[in-house]
């Protein structure tokens, strides 16, 4: 395993704001401070190669894991090994072999071209001139870089930040690559590019990539397995196969019609009805599909059909609310 | 980490180059800043003749010590200023993640550009007010050195206490100003208690007092005593900075590097 987690626990002291001047007064003299869980006896462990999303709502606790195992926070409990190393015992040996893109902070020196950050992070990774500007030359183009790698930082768009973000985590060729909220204020199409990046780099060069975000076509486009954190905990950790497909195991149908729909079928709930297109929802461990189109066809007269599994952001949205599949089975 | 430092210098003064105009305004701005107290103290010491020691040229000795001194650690160890914002701000978490000594990293990777006017202004008011024998040379060249690593020293205790006691910037900077501003005055006309704060918790005596004194008077067995003090200086500071990483919350909050 390139990553084995065991019962890892961290809490954080948050002051509590007293109300009122007086209130205010005491806590200066004695303040008070609730506990805050942010990771309750975590485990897990990753295969070398893996694409994983690490997934949750604000607050889960995702942050802080990713935190804890790169070596920027100390654990209160439980140990850590990454590549074999203990992130904090050996926090620059192993700098040496992770990278890691927060989509919040930049790594970037803000006034200056993306190249001259690459050119400085060459220096702080022990790599020579000669090897930078290889590596330089590579990430150019896997990236497509090209166009604006000598302009400031400052006037790059979103998009091309992140582009350079992510290419300055992989200057000293990491072999594991942590990416939290990569993503985030992207829209559809560099989101789709930055994607089609990260997948092109595990297939080729085989990093091990630790995915979190926000974003359900992130996770399901890039990602072979899924951890889900609640509260700190793990609620979910499976393929993303499994997880589309049995975890919630239902359908929604939209289908074009001549004429008003016209279906009764166990299993199958209406969600719209209109006069000529409808939207329904196949619950497949109480429905067969093949029933369920067969009826469909026969009874109606059809212009246009599609079959989608449920949304990735509605299967996220039933974990957190507690939802298993044994639960949504019954 | 040698050259990363030199990579660090270029950087930064290629990132000062975006905007020239207000490189040369800061750095002009703050050495004429400076030159204003030399007619302070012209005007002074043509009323009292000396104090406690001190005349005209003793006391511009140890304003080109201070000025050179801060303006080294300004240019070059320029981010410690800003220390308690990175820890509360949750940005220590790019300098964790990269393999290099953490606290040069951190303290190397800005520059203050007006330190540049205070450094040209100490090295300059020193050729000019002060005899130039190569010894003395020599010890304002390490005095200046060791006076910014010093004033370094100073902002990581005082932003260390941000781990501790929440935001501890304002009393960090209180400090920092407070150790400069001392500086500039002759040792000899504080007495008492004071004279053990500025030897401890605000220690203008280690920065440049007694450097003043070496130069003026070399003394080996004082040397001693100043590197001793500078050394326990010095490791408190580590000490409590690295006690404090352990408390370090880290958070989400968007940065840039500046």
């Amino acid at each position: 395993m390139i990553l084995d987690i065991k019962g890892l626990n961290k809490s954080f002291k948050s002051p509590v704001k007293a109300e009122g001047l007086s209130g205010r007064v005491k806590s200066l003299i004695k303040g008070e401070y609730r506990e805050i869980r942010a990771v309750r006896d975590l485990s897990l462990s990753v295969p070398r190669g893996e694409m994983l999303a690490f997934i949750g709502p604000n607050g889960a606790g995702k942050s802080t894991t990713i935190k804890l195992i790169t070596g920027i926070l100390y654990p209160d409990e439980g140990s850590i090994s990454v590549l074999g190393m203990d992130p904090h015992r050996q926090r620059k040996a192993l700098s040496l072999k992770i990278g890691t893109v927060f989509g919040q902070k930049s790594q970037l020196w803000y006034h200056l071209p993306a190249s001259d950050s690459f050119s400085l992070l060459g220096s702080i990774y022990n790599m020579s001139a000669g090897e930078t500007e290889r590596r330089v030359a590579e990430l150019k183009e896997i990236f497509e870089l090209g166009d604006f790698l000598d302009q400031p930082v400052r006037k790059l768009s979103l998009g091309q930040r992140i582009r350079c973000e992510i290419a300055a985590s992989l200057i000293h060729s990491p072999e594991i690559l942590f990416l939290d909220e990569p993503s985030i204020g992207l829209d559809v199409v560099v989101k789709a590019r930055i994607r089609d990046l990260i997948k092109r780099l595990n297939e080729e060069s085989g990093i091990t990539v630790f995915l979190t975000s926000h974003d359900a076509g992130d996770i399901e486009k890039l990602c072979r397995r899924v951890i889900v954190i609640n509260e700190g905990t793990t609620v979910w950790d499976g393929s993303m196969k499994e997880m589309k497909y049995s975890l919630l195991n239902r359908r929604i149908i939209d289908v074009k019609l001549e004429e008003e729909l016209n279906l009764d079928l166990p299993g199958v709930s209406i969600l719209k009805n209109r006069p000529y297109s409808a939207k329904l929802e196949a619950d497949l461990n109480r429905a067969d599909m093949k029933e369920v189109m067969e009826t469909l066809i026969r009874n109606n007269t059809i212009q246009d059909i599609n079959v989608s599994p449920i949304p990735m952001e509605e299967v996220i949205a039933h974990i957190y609310e507690g939802r298993t599949a044994g639960e949504a089975a019954e | 980490m040698r050259g990363l430092i030199g990579k660090y210098i270029r950087f930064n003064l290629a990132a000062a180059m975006e905007y020239r105009v207000s490189f040369v305004i800061q750095v002009l701005g703050m050495a004429l800043n400076n030159s204003a107290f030399i007619f302070f103290w012209l005007l002074l010491f043509d009323k009292v003749g000396d104090i406690n020691g001190y005349g005209f040229t003793e006391v511009m000795l140890l304003w080109s010590l201070a000025a050179a001194g801060f303006g080294f650690n300004e240019v070059f160890l320029g981010n410690g200023r800003y220390l308690s914002r990175i820890i509360y701000q949750g940005e220590l978490d790019v300098y964790l993640l990269q393999p290099v000594p953490l606290i040069p990293n951190i303290l190397c990777s800005r520059m203050n550009v007006s330190g540049w006017g205070d450094l040209a202004y100490g090295i300059i008011l020193f050729l000019l007010s002060q005899e130039l024998t190569p010894l003395w040379i020599f010890l304002f060249a390490v005095s200046c050195v060791l006076a910014a690593l010093l004033f370094s020293s100073i902002n990581l205790f005082y932003h260390s206490l941000t781990f501790y006691m929440g935001n501890g910037e304002n009393l960090a900077s209180a400090a920092y100003n407070m150790v400069l501003t001392f500086a500039t005055y002759p040792g000899t006309i504080f007495k008492g208690a004071s004279t053990w704060i500025m030897h401890t918790l605000l220690p203008a005596a280690l920065v440049i007092w007694i450097p003043t004194e070496l130069i003026l008077h070399f003394s080996l067995s004082r040397a001693l005593f100043l590197l001793a003090g500078d050394g326990i200086l010095v490791a408190t500071a580590y000490l409590l900075f690295k006690g404090g990483l352990r408390r370090y919350a880290s958070g989400n909050r968007m940065g840039t590097r500046l």
